[in-house]
């Protein structure tokens, strides 16, 4: 099993209850919070503990973008995995991922993800996503079209990667009258792809359909289950069988020397777990933005919000997985034996965690953890 | 009181429902982003004069939207097919709201869209100093204390919002939010070129505002003035973004004696 490594690059440098001024943490909340240079600090400490996560020995690294929000530094993946691509060596780069819906331009997003396998040499994983609500409003592109958009931009660019140009491209949303980039990616026919879902319906047909792998993120193990047999059910209706590599799991993950201390330490993922998951339902779901069947289908299998669970109960679940060596090394094979994902998808930095717990974590991590699940 | 009925008719391949009322000339009525409320007092009050046609627009009630309705323009088009369809060319018409802009991007496409029209708190043109209130980024009922001036004095308060929503009423309004999203998401509630377009106008145009309207700033309604050659302006006191369902007395008064 590949186990990855990934953060938010959060900037939680402000008292959190400032948000509850303001009707979400997200969109809307002032940048006057903000402060370039402890970002500054901040993004290079990150980009430091992603060096040393490959150093520990993860197999991946993962990288993500929103928009508005400070629990998310990230603005886009691109650059960031840029630069991995260049301060590491093999581990692979996840982009969990370039948001398709609010892009304008697939054909340019097509060759700055093939830049960076060059850059990398083949080491990127090209995640497809459709952002979450929130980005709608950030980028301002129309809820009712998000799905149709994710579908043509995706199409397009990865047309883009594997019919030789120049092309043309009418599409509903998408023009172009010469699409030839110079500029193609090393890993042939492209980079793998891989989508992540919280349960919708739809993503998971669309993901399967394509034998792309899918990421279940910080859903209870046994809608993990369902999601993983339904996208088994759509393979087995196109006459194959997914191996484990179609399949990863996301949740976040603290080790430290001792299970007293990691309880103590792991405390600070509370403060993703909060106010960043909270806000009004115009900011996370506008009209449009999700089926009304996908809405429904999502509402019933994930019925507490992870911020009105307890830590104990986000450990119970199995959304936050806290302990030393040995406890997380238990919990991480009861999740691979469960689920028969393929990929453990770690964000083992998180809120307030420090630089030291990161880097000890990582350690561990790397000379106890990640061996045991081999 | 008249008796207004309910139907369905088929144009441009879909189902329109259209609520009608009354008799006399006919009074093509078009409702705002909010949905078709249905033959409210004031539609009543209009319908001892006119034929009252209010239709629910494509996408919104029980009306269908053929798939190339998307945006103003489109529905626009859509209404201008109706029209020729059910012999409203030349009618006489009202809009709210989104439905003001509507009506006033009829009037930029053709010269026989109307023979008078009352543009109501319009949507359509950006105001200089305020901003047209974003209403999808704000909860349903939020945007209800945003709509009236005093709850209190709106006469049909019971009717219209006394009860929960019955399971079907929140798909439905659901629906019709998606759909003002999808016509009027960006820009948002207006058209940079609409009141260029306006200066080939010259039927009589009326425009009408609540003096507290929270939702489009009253300047517009002299925005649109001076878009529209020869209009007139009338504003309502104490009054918010429909007048038409706050003060439904002083409006029919209004519109009466302009239309």
């Amino acid at each position: 099993m590949d186990v990855f490594y990934f953060t938010e690059m959060p900037y939680a440098e402000f008292p959190e209850s400032e948000a509850e001024k303001f009707p979400s943490m997200r969109l809307t909340f002032p940048n006057t919070y903000f402060d370039a240079d402890t970002a500054s600090g901040l993004m290079n400490r990150y980009l430091d503990e992603y060096q040393y996560a490959e150093e520990m020995g993860f197999d991946g690294l993962m990288i993500n973008e929103h928009h508005n929000t400070p629990s998310c530094m990230d603005v886009e993946v691109n650059i960031t995995g840029g630069i991995l691509a260049r301060i590491t060596k093999q581990a692979r780069i996840l982009m969990l991922g370039n948001m398709l819906p609010t892009s304008d331009n697939p054909v340019r997003l097509a060759e700055e993800i093939a830049l960076l396998d060059v850059i990398s040499g083949g080491r990127i994983i090209s995640g497809f996503v459709r952002g979450i609500g929130i980005e709608s409003w950030a980028n301002n592109t129309n809820p009712i079209h998000n799905r149709e958009r994710f579908e043509e931009c995706h199409d397009l660019v990865v047309k883009t990667w594997t019919t030789p140009g120049p092309f043309r491209w009418e599409g509903n949303h998408y023009h172009y009258r010469a699409v030839n980039p110079w500029m193609l990616p090393v890993q042939k026919p492209h980079p793998p792809v891989w989508v992540p879902g919280t349960g919708s319906p739809e993503t998971v047909e669309w993901t399967a359909r394509r034998r792309y792998t899918y990421a279940a993120f910080l859903t209870p193990l046994e809608v993990a289950k369902s999601l993983f047999a339904r996208y088994r059910e759509y393979a087995a209706e196109d006459g194959w069988e997914p191996g484990p590599e179609k399949f990863a799991f996301m949740i976040c993950c603290h080790v430290n020397d001792t299970d007293e201390k990691a309880q103590e330490s792991g405390k600070a993922f509370l403060w993703r777990m909060n106010y960043p998951l909270r806000g009004p339902r115009e900011y996370w779901s506008p009209p449009g933005y999700t089926s009304r069947a996908g809405a429904q289908a999502v509402a019933a299998r994930r019925p507490t919000p992870l911020h009105e669970l307890s830590y104990e109960e986000l450990q119970e679940r199995y959304h936050l997985v806290v302990g030393s060596p040995d406890t997380v090394i238990k919990k991480l094979r009861h999740i691979r034996d469960e689920l028969g994902v393929g990929s453990l998808l770690l964000e083992a930095q998180g809120g307030r965690l420090s630089h030291a717990d990161t880097m000890r974590s990582i350690e561990l991590f790397g000379k106890e953890v990640i061996p045991a699940l081999k | 009181m008249p008796n207004f009925t309910e139907e369905t008719i088929s144009v441009a391949g879909g189902n329109l429902q259209v609520y009608k009322g009354g008799s006399g000339d006919p009074l093509l009525v078009l409702h705002g982003a909010g949905g078709n409320a249905g033959p409210r007092r004031y539609a009543q009050a209009l319908a001892e004069k006119f034929t009252v046609y209010l239709p629910s627009h494509p996408g919104y009630g029980k009306s269908d939207r053929p798939g190339w309705v998307e945006t103003m323009q489109d529905l626009a088009c859509f209404y201008t097919w109706y029209q020729e369809q059910e012999g409203l060319e030349n009618a006489r018409a009202i809009g709210f709201s989104m439905g003001g802009w509507l009506a006033a991007e009829m009037l930029s496409m053709t010269g026989h869209a109307f023979r008078k029209v009352m543009l109501v708190g319009a949507a359509g043109i950006k105001p200089n100093d305020g901003e047209i209130t974003d209403i999808f980024i704000i909860s349903p009922q939020q945007v209800r204390e945003l709509v009236y001036h005093d709850p209190a004095q709106v006469p049909e308060w019971d009717e219209l919002f006394g009860s929960d929503p019955t399971p079907e009423q929140a798909q439905q309004a659901e629906g019709d939010r998606e759909m003002a999203i999808r016509l009027t998401w960006r820009p948002y509630m207006h058209n940079p070129r609409l009141p260029a377009k306006l200066g080939r106008v010259s039927i009589p145009t009326h425009i009408v505002w609540g003096e507290n309207d929270n939702l489009v700033p009253v300047e517009c309604a002299r925005l649109y003035q001076q878009a529209l050659a020869g209009s007139q302006v009338t504003v309502i006191p104490n009054c918010g973004h429909s007048p038409q369902i706050e003060k439904p007395d002083e409006f029919v008064q209004a519109a009466l004696a302009f239309l």
